[in-house]
């Protein structure tokens, strides 16, 4: 049997013994139906060129991950709800005024790839957070998103956030967790008029899990949106990011650092869709790839037949520490419309020689100055950060992604 | 100190230096001039060990190490310090930053006291004083931004903080007006110690009237040709370069 087969077949059987008669039932229904009809992706597929899923093979889908959650878990903010292996944690969970929680999720035409089908498809647990209208939450909201297993596992984790007519949050996505573990994520964020969102994705699971997400965001109203995407390395990492813009006024602001150090796959496909006029996107990422690490992006930036007046910009630069890694990025655009400003750029450079050099001829390690420079290339993202709890994590988490890899010898790669 | 005995040395391949005998002792100002293409640069280059700077022969000697078989982060512990002549700018890592980095790897293998942020940041910012600098340039990127000037008075607040036991000076004095020339030429003054050697590398003349040498060299294709005291370099003002090496000199 194929692999895309064999992958789909066990993603089929898991999402029917998934349990039944719970509210989740007809989205589990909904998702199989679609599930059973889509195709799992292979190397010819031109979205997974670059990803191979056979790091799969070794039995994740077969068994539902059950590992503890750490005895310390990161504090970011005050308030705090956890899930654990696609579970919710209530006891460890506290949830600001304002935001209202629901244990469902919705069948959404908007979620188009196989893996967001099949979380569906095997929902085991799901939330809904809602922020009531007109509502300032203040105090930011740390979601905490917890996978963990000994053995090759799967769970799927399934988060929806409706942002209501004049709403505010800032919400911190956060994944973490340890062991041979397959995190198969759904993220779905609607804003609507006059609502604002501040959002953060960390992603610091440990080396050796494996990460599958897709996160959706839809802009139905006049909104803003601000997501800081910050993604460590693992073995497999895989972030489908789609946001549509549907109503005229709606503006989006992406930015993220990908690092992809020693044996790290980190791979991005970004789709921003301006459907309707009027409507702003402005997306800055860098990434990082040393030693063995392999990090994509592809931007596409699809601009439909009407909007015009859009206004859309993508940036991606990214440095390649060393001879064996690899960087693969490429904006896309589709505009099928004349009234349109639409920037985008990619580059792909090594440290800079000559700033080695200053760097040494000051004393400095040849190690110590690629770490700073590294550093250096990352931080005007990094020192934008707007969050405190976020800002003081991110530096240690910074420098644990870029210190040596004494496993995997750079020089002979 | 500083013992160069019949040094060769290729950039790309291509020979420059070509027998550079110098002699530097504690204490000693030596200025080394020279038309352009002399071999000035290459030579503060090859001591600080710049990639693609090779000594193809003869030895560079500091302190009893031989400069070729060190790193060039080993080279500036051993307490050799580059003013570069064209400072490169690193935006994202803040000068404080750097500065920190820096002391810390030298003076540890120096066996100095490590100072703590407090008495690096009391330090940098009495140095930048020293030099004209505003303290605000502590936290800006690396030279990111500076003028032509800015920048040189950075490479001086620099040496002021590492106490180099060999400071060379690249060309310092390009680029400058008169009043930083000044304020640079005090900020090397003040090191000026019997403890430490000072090699000025200049095309031109004017820089020593503020640094006084007690040496002054004269490299042509990569070879000393003349040695004096402070009045050569008088001497090569009024005549230019050519009454030595033969050839118009057209700067």
């Amino acid at each position: 049997m194929s692999l895309p087969l064999e992958l789909k077949t066990l993603a089929v059987d898991n999402a029917r013994r998934s349990e039944a008669g719970d509210a989740l039932a007809p989205l589990r229904g909904d998702s199989l139906s679609a599930l059973e009809a889509a195709a799992f992706p292979d190397r010819k597929t031109e979205q997974w060129k670059y990803t191979s899923l056979h790091p799969l093979t070794d039995g994740h889908l077969k068994t539902q991950a059950n590992g503890a959650l750490p005895d310390a878990l990161p504090t970011l903010a005050d308030h705090r709800l956890v899930m654990s292996n696609g579970r919710l944690q209530e006891a460890l969970s506290q949830l600001p005024e304002g935001v209202t929680l629901h244990r469902r999720a919705r069948q959404r035409d908007e979620l188009l790839t196989p893996f967001a089908l099949y979380n569906g498809a095997a929902l085991t647990d799901a939330i809904t957070l809602e922020v009531a209208a007109n509502t300032e939450i203040s105090a930011p909201l740390h979601l905490l998103l917890h996978a963990a297993s000994d053995a090759p596992a799967h769970c799927q984790t399934r988060v929806e956030v409706l942002l209501n007519p004049g709403s505010k949050l800032t919400l911190i996505e956060h994944y973490i967790g340890q062991g041979p573990v397959l995190n198969n994520a759904v993220t779905v964020i609607e804003a609507r008029d006059n609502a604002h969102l501040t959002h953060y994705r960390l992603q610091s699971e440990r080396e050796d899990t494996l990460h599958i997400s897709t996160l959706l965001f839809r802009q139905t109203g006049v909104s803003r949106i601000d997501s800081y995407q910050l993604m460590g390395g693992n073995r497999l990492r895989r972030n489908d990011v789609r946001a549509l813009l549907e109503k005229s006024g709606a503006e989006l602001n992406m930015q993220g650092v990908f690092v992809a150090r020693g044996q790290s796959h980190i791979d991005n496909q970004l789709c921003v869709e301006h459907r309707v006029p009027h409507c702003t996107s402005n997306q800055v990422f860098k990434g990082l790839a040393g030693e063995k690490g392999k990090a994509i992006l592809n931007g596409r930036i699809h601009i439909h037949e009407g909007a015009m007046g859009t206004l859309a910009e993508l940036s991606n630069k990214n440095l390649l520490l060393s001879p064996g890694a690899e960087i693969y990025t490429k904006p896309e655009l589709e505009i099928y419309n004349d009234d349109v400003k639409c920037a985008h750029g990619a580059t792909v450079g090594q440290l800079d020689a000559a700033q080695q050099f200053y760097l040494q001829s000051r004393g400095i390690t040849l190690a110590e100055a690629k770490r700073m420079l590294s550093l250096g290339f990352v931080n005007e993202l990094i020192l934008a950060l707007p969050d405190e709890g976020v800002a003081r994590w991110v530096q240690p988490w910074l420098a644990g992604e870029l210190s040596q890899y004494p496993g995997v010898n750079e020089e002979a790669a | 100190m500083l013992e160069i005995r019949d040094l060769h040395a290729a950039v790309n391949g291509k020979a420059i230096l070509k027998g550079l005998d110098l002699t530097v002792n504690p204490g000693e100002v030596h200025a080394i001039m020279g038309p352009n293409g002399s071999g000035k640069s290459t030579l503060a280059n090859v001591l600080a060990g710049r990639d693609n700077y090779e000594i193809t022969g003869g030895q560079a000697i500091l302190d009893g190490h031989d400069l070729a078989e060190l790193e060039p982060e080993e080279r500036a512990q051993a307490g050799l310090f580059l003013a570069f002549q064209y400072p490169v700018e690193i935006p994202g890592v803040s000068n404080m930053e750097f500065l920190k980095a820096a002391l810390e790897a030298v003076r540890k293998a120096q066996g100095k006291e490590e100072w703590d942020s407090v008495t690096l940041l009391r330090k940098a910012r009495e140095a930048c004083k020293q030099v004209n600098l505003d303290a605000q340039f502590l936290k800006r990127g690396v030279n990111e931004g500076f003028s032509g000037g800015e920048k040189k008075r950075n490479e001086i607040m620099q040496m002021l903080l590492m106490e180099p036991r060999l400071a060379l000076l690249d060309e310092t004095d390009s680029g400058l007006d008169i009043d930083a020339l000044q304020t640079v030429a005090r900020g090397v003054n003040s090191l000026r110690s019997p403890e430490r050697g000072i090699v000025l590398v200049t095309h031109y003349q004017r820089l020593l009237d503020y640094i006084v040498p007690d040496h002054v060299h004269v490299l042509s294709d990569g070879r000393i040709i003349k040695s004096g005291g402070k009045e050569l370099a008088l001497e090569l003002e009024q005549k230019g370069y050519g009454w030595l090496t033969g050839e118009e000199e057209s700067a």
